[in-house]
């Protein structure tokens, strides 16, 4: 089939502008074998359709808050994940080789890595300079020493390869300190399966499932105790680094629960994890941390991410890191040219996959000749940080560029290694609108097992972001493709295989951690903080909106009133209350839009929104893929109201707001599985909502305003409480102080009184953990028991006598005030006895050295 | 000539702590003119965890951890030493050149590759262009490196100001060139920033020396301090310590607990605790003639 005949107006483009090898054509500009019904299907699509669907396939990452955080990004901390529809396709036979000769590396650094951690023979017997190891950051001297239980001290590994003009496989980039990428692989897989499902019904596509079916035994195998049911935790930075959602992800699709350091610590030379029940053994921990960060008592002091006391319970042998630490040593690109002289020394094999052509500087020779052609090499430096590139390709720089790098190198040769420069093949993409061809890398993934390493059949395909540009990262913004390996069998469904299933069930009855309970109780809090304000604030707007132009003296009162209680609603003081600003209650309307948009506003609403997603987001895990959709949805209101400035849209937003958030709160139920998740979630709700009766009840209510104001102040509660149409139901008469309050505080059967909270407050509350004792209860039950009683034993005939001079309703002011401050501590006191990772740490030091 | 030494460090804090965990590094190795007769860790209140290990250096380290709730944390080494004769005559005839120093490492010997360990600079050891100018002023052309350090250490000794306070552990060489002032330990890092500048291996050193008190005057408890100073590797001579702190070749009065690439290596007690509050530290060392 010649590719000229068939879709000649798309590829046209593309064949010239191919400026390296090219993955599609074979010499005679043939279409090769592996493609073939890759194209034929395509083309039974229809490339209209192709770019329809690839619309639902970026709006579906977009729902699925697939996500790759850019460190500095001012405009927010995620971007949508880029992933290119058209995928990278490898035949079966290269891959064999590519794969066995990644396996061979992989062995290859295994055993470099446990050399350099024990008998130092490399070093020794001049197979490695000393110093390309002990000037290396990576190189761990708290590491050596700690004995290798298991076949394999590298569990993990993933190379980034590329194929240069001549058909060359070649191996760039060694990643074994904490691989990133085979989550974002399995989710474009699903992406692209759900999508194009046309394609993999054609094409023979590999499956990539057996891949985190081993990962998942493996983890098992490797953990320290015969525990047949090991815990296992991914530790993560946490929500700002780049691949968190990967992390999120991951710990999901393996069953595993998704830690960051302080939910973690260590005692009696085992890790723990802190949950709400109490500390349970952890056995496992894969790790997204780097290795310094891990363990502020013995690698880098001012590390927050990690678990103090960490390298003593590896060297006890009692807890299992994928991977160890100390692994980062193997990403030093100063080893290539010394890799086939180790492989001969250790298993006398040729590398099958050769490394580029490298010459480490810390050597006078190949110093010498890395400056005599500096302009024609790519310099990296031995050690990776984020700060600066590690990749400088030389021949882009200026003359003055070059000097400052030549300088960088002389004064410190051991840290630099030149490298040969290959142009990377190219694929078609799709881009712009156009298929154009982009540079492309294709990072593969590796777990040991039982002694040997698997690979995924597959991987992570990057490209470049422009034609040109050799210099492929997430972080400048390339896009993803799914890498297909093409074999003679069909594709088979990616349901995840059995043994995951069990486990991920397993792994639902242990104990909440305690961090994913703190975020889940305040998504319960804001959720409803949301819900409320945006109720009341509508309210309040409507009510002016009704009164202009012919309002009474009474009625602007009452609008004051109305205006002052928002400021004490949201929490957002000075706002109305503001003694020296007058005009502000003539002119209320700057001041509403600023508590709608303002994102800085503390207790403005889209201030709490922004705060829900952050606490959603940390348990991003827990939430159904319609919720997701919601909770984005909110994430819209953010970007879309900028620009908002009209009543009516104003309403019509909070409208917006108020429906999904009803709906997100009624998703909750059905999504979150865990029980004690949700029960800390409604927990949240129920005491936020809680404290917004009480506080609203306090600012419109224990003043006595004049008939008609109070009136319509209890008119404005009720409906802002959702509570109008019951009233009316209930009593069938017109509104009346004692029967507002009979109905909010006191009657059980109102889901939305005081009584009936704090009553479901404290069957929650029996539901959970229990103290250390069986007979003691916690200090947050008590409160919500004495707040019961108090309400229980209120005398209802005071609460609506005002007093003839003040105008006060006292004993109702005096109520409510008691209430609010009894249930004010539970939030605190719930945090108190399990969110335990709340705890700050802090540095001892004995610096009296004189 | 036989020390008892006492190393007394009392944390108070401000609030319960429910966890802390520490390392200490606090015990007397044996050296060519060293001897440790004991040395014993007692810590108040009694520990959940002690783990006794030797650091990648041969430090004898103790990890200590307290899992129950406590206010303050008393940690005391007792050590008995015996020094001995310095039986080795370092004769300054016949000493090789800095310079052939350098290049020597490089032949394939164990203790020469031991000590390439320590040449590498560190983040607390790091040289800047003004460092590396005042080293060679010390470093002359040819000049036995023995000699050459010497010169340094009377150099930093004569040219820097002690003063306690100035610095703190985070200050770099760099600054305390600019400033002149510093502590032993910013001596004994700026000595090792200078010499590691050139190539040379040189580590650091954490001990206690003998505080003599004036003429007539009783020695006052615990107004001793841990000391720091720092050591060259030389060739068939093996390490060679300097103090630039007071001038002198540490010898009698000087006694090593272990050393390190830079104080980071051999943190004397270090530890991290679980807490929102502060803490008070109060450390009295006591070296005395048996």
């Amino acid at each position: 089939m010649s590719l000229r005949n068939t879709e000649e107006a798309i590829f046209k483009n593309y064949i010239s502008k191919q400026p390296s090898y090219n993955e599609l054509l074979d010499e005679d500009g043939n279409l090769l074998t592996h493609w073939k019904e890759f194209f034929e299907t395509y083309k039974t699509l229809g490339h209209e359709e192709f770019v329809n669907r690839n619309q639902h396939l970026q709006k579906l990452l977009q729902e699925n808050g697939v996500t790759y955080n850019v460190y500095g990004d001012p405009t927010g901390q995620s971007r949508t994940w880029n992933l290119d529809p058209f995928p990278f396709l490898m035949n079966n036979e290269e891959w064999k080789k590519i794969e066995s000769g990644l396996k061979q590396r992989a062995h290859l650094l295994d055993l470099i890595f446990k050399d350099i951690y024990g008998e130092n023979k490399l070093i020794k017997n001049g197979l490695l300079p000393a110093e390309l190891i002990y000037n290396h950051a990576g190189f761990l001297r708290e590491c050596t020493g700690i004995p290798f239980k298991n076949k394999h001290g590298l569990i993990l590994y993933s190379a980034d390869v590329a194929r240069s003009p001549d058909g060359n496989i070649w191996v760039l980039n060694d990643r074994t300190q904490a691989p990133s990428g085979s989550g974002y692989s399995q989710e474009n897989r699903a992406a692209m399966v759900r999508i194009f499902p046309e394609f993999f019904k054609e094409v023979k596509v590999k499956r990539l499932s057996s891949y985190f079916t081993t990962l998942r035994n493996t983890l098992n195998s490797i953990a320290p105790s015969s525990n047949t049911q090991p815990r296992i935790v991914l530790l993560t930075p946490g929500p700002r680094n780049e691949t968190y959602f990967e992390h999120s992800y991951l710990s999901s699709h393996l069953g595993i629960s998704l830690v960051q350091g302080d939910d973690l610590m260590v005692k009696d030379n085992y890790v723990w994890i802190k949950t709400i029940a109490g500390l349970e053994k952890v056995d496992v921990i894969i790790r997204r941390v780097d290795d310094i960060y891990c363990d502020p008592l013995e690698l880098k002091e001012d590390s927050q991410l990690g678990v103090p006391g960490l390298l003593q319970v590896i060297r006890a042998g009692n807890v299992s890191l994928a991977n160890p630490l100390g692994c980062s040593i193997l990403e030093n690109p100063g080893l290539l040219p010394f890799l086939q002289n180790i492989s001969n020394y250790f298993t006398g094999e040729e590398l099958i996959l050769p490394t580029l052509a490298s010459w480490w500087c810390g050597q006078p020779r190949e110093l010498k000749y890395v400056l005599d052609n500096l302009g024609s090499l790519v310099i990296r430096r031995i050690y990776r940080d984020t700060a600066t590139s590690s990749s400088i390709d030389a021949s882009s720089l200026s003359s003055a560029g070059l000097k400052e790098l030549r300088d960088q190198i002389m004064m410190k040769p051991y840290l630099y290694i030149g490298q040969e420069k290959i142009l990377f093949s190219s694929v078609p993409s799709y881009v712009n609108g156009n298929i154009e061809p982009r540079n492309v890398m294709f990072r593969s993934f590796l777990v040991s097992n039982n002694g040997t390493y698997e690979a995924m059949a597959g991987g992570l395909t990057r490209i470049s972001s422009d034609a040109k540009s050799f210099i492929i990262s997430n972080q400048a913004g390339g896009f993803s493709k799914d890498t297909w390996i093409i074999s003679s069998e069909k594709y088979k469904s990616e349901a995840p295989p059995k043994d995951l299933q069990q486990a991920e069930r397993h792994q639902h009855n242990d104990a909440l951690p305690s961090r994913t309970a703190e975020n889940l109780f305040w998504v319960g809090r804001y959720a409803d903080r949301i819900l409320a304000n945006a109720r009341y604030m509508r309210t309040v707007i409507q009510y002016i909106n009704s009164k202009e132009g012919f309002s009474t003296d009474q009625d602007s009162h009452t609008e004051k009133v109305l205006l002052k209680a928002l400021t004490h609603y949201t929490y957002s003081y000075p706002g109305f209350t503001d003694e020296n600003n007058k005009e502000i209650l003539q002119n209320p309307w700057g001041e509403i839009y600023d508590l709608f948009m303002n994102g800085e506003r503390t207790g403005g609403l889209r201030y709490n929104i922004n705060m829900i997603l952050r606490s959603a987001d940390a348990v991003r895990d827990y939430w159904s893929a319609d919720t997701w959709r919601i909770l984005k949805s909110l994430e819209e209101h953010r970007e879309n109201q900028q620009t908002l400035k009209n009543r009516h849209k104003l309403i019509n937003s909070l409208d917006n707001l108020i429906t999904s958030m009803v709906a997100f709160i009624g998703l909750n139920r059905e999504s979150i599985s865990r029980e004690h998740g949700w029960l800390l979630l409604d927990s949240g709700r129920k005491i936020e909502q809680s404290l917004l009766l009480i506080t609203m009840l306090q600012s419109l209510m224990t003043q006595d305003h004049g008939a008609s104001s109070q009136y319509d102040m209890m008119e404005t509660f009720l409906s802002s409480n959702e509570s109008l149409v019951n009233y009316r139901y209930t009593y069938k008469t017109h509104i009346q102080m004692s029967l507002v309050l009979d109905l909010m505080l006191f009657d059980n059967q109102n889901p939305h009184s005081l009584i009936h909270l704090l009553e479901k407050l404290k069957v929650h509350f029996e539901a959970l953990p229990k103290g250390p004792t069986i007979y003691e209860l916690h200090l947050h039950e008590k409160l919500v028991i004495e707040a019961i009683t108090i309400l229980k034993i209120a005398d209802k005939k005071k609460l609506t006598k005002s007093d003839s001079e003040t105008k006060e309703y006292k004993h109702l002011d005096e109520l409510l005030s008691k209430l609010f401050s009894i249930l004010l501590s539970v939030p605190f006191e719930i945090s108190r006895t399990f969110f335990k990772h709340a705890q700050s740490q802090k540095q001892l030091y004995s610096s009296d050295i004189v | 000539m036989i020390y008892n030494i006492s190393h007394k460090t009392k944390y108070t804090y401000n609030e319960q702590v429910s966890l802390c965990q520490n390392i200490a590094k606090l015990f007397p190795r044996n050296t060519d003119i060293q001897k440790c007769i004991k040395s014993e860790i007692t810590i108040f209140p009694e520990p959940d965890v002690v783990n006794e290990y030797e650091d990648y250096f041969g430090n004898k380290s103790v990890y200590f951890s307290l899992q129950k709730a406590h206010e303050e944390l008393t940690v005391t080494v007792n050590s008995l030493i015996e020094k001995q004769k310095d039986e080795t005559e370092i004769s300054l005839i016949d000493q090789l050149s800095w310079e052939i120093v350098k290049g020597m490492l490089y032949e394939p010997k164990q203790e020469y590759f031991e000590a390439r360990q320590f040449i590498q600079e560190t983040g607390m050891t790091s040289s800047n262009q003004a460092i590396v100018e005042y080293t060679l002023k010390s470093f002359i052309k040819g000049r036995p490196f023995i000699e050459a350090s010497e010169n340094l250490m009377q150099r930093i000794f004569k040219d820097f100001k002690f003063q306690p306070g100035f610095t703190t552990i985070a200050t770099p060489p760099s600054e305390v060139m600019k400033h002149k002032k510093g502590v032993c330990q910013d001596f004994a890092h700026l000595a090792l920033a200078c010499i590691r500048s050139l190539g040379l291996p040189a580590r650091y050193v954490s001990g206690y020396i003998e505080t003599v008190p004036p003429d007539g005057k009783e020695k006052l408890v615990g107004a001793d301090a841990s000391h720091a100073w720092f050591s060259i590797f030389v060739p068939n001579i093996g390490w060679v310590d300097f103090d630039p702190t007071n001038n002198m070749i540490p010898s009698q009065k000087h006694i090593t607990i272990g050393w390190g690439r830079d104080y980071r290596d051999i943190v004397p007690l270090k530890g991290v605790i679980f807490s929102s509050d502060s803490h008070k530290l109060s450390v009295e060392v006591d070296v005395r003639r048996a």
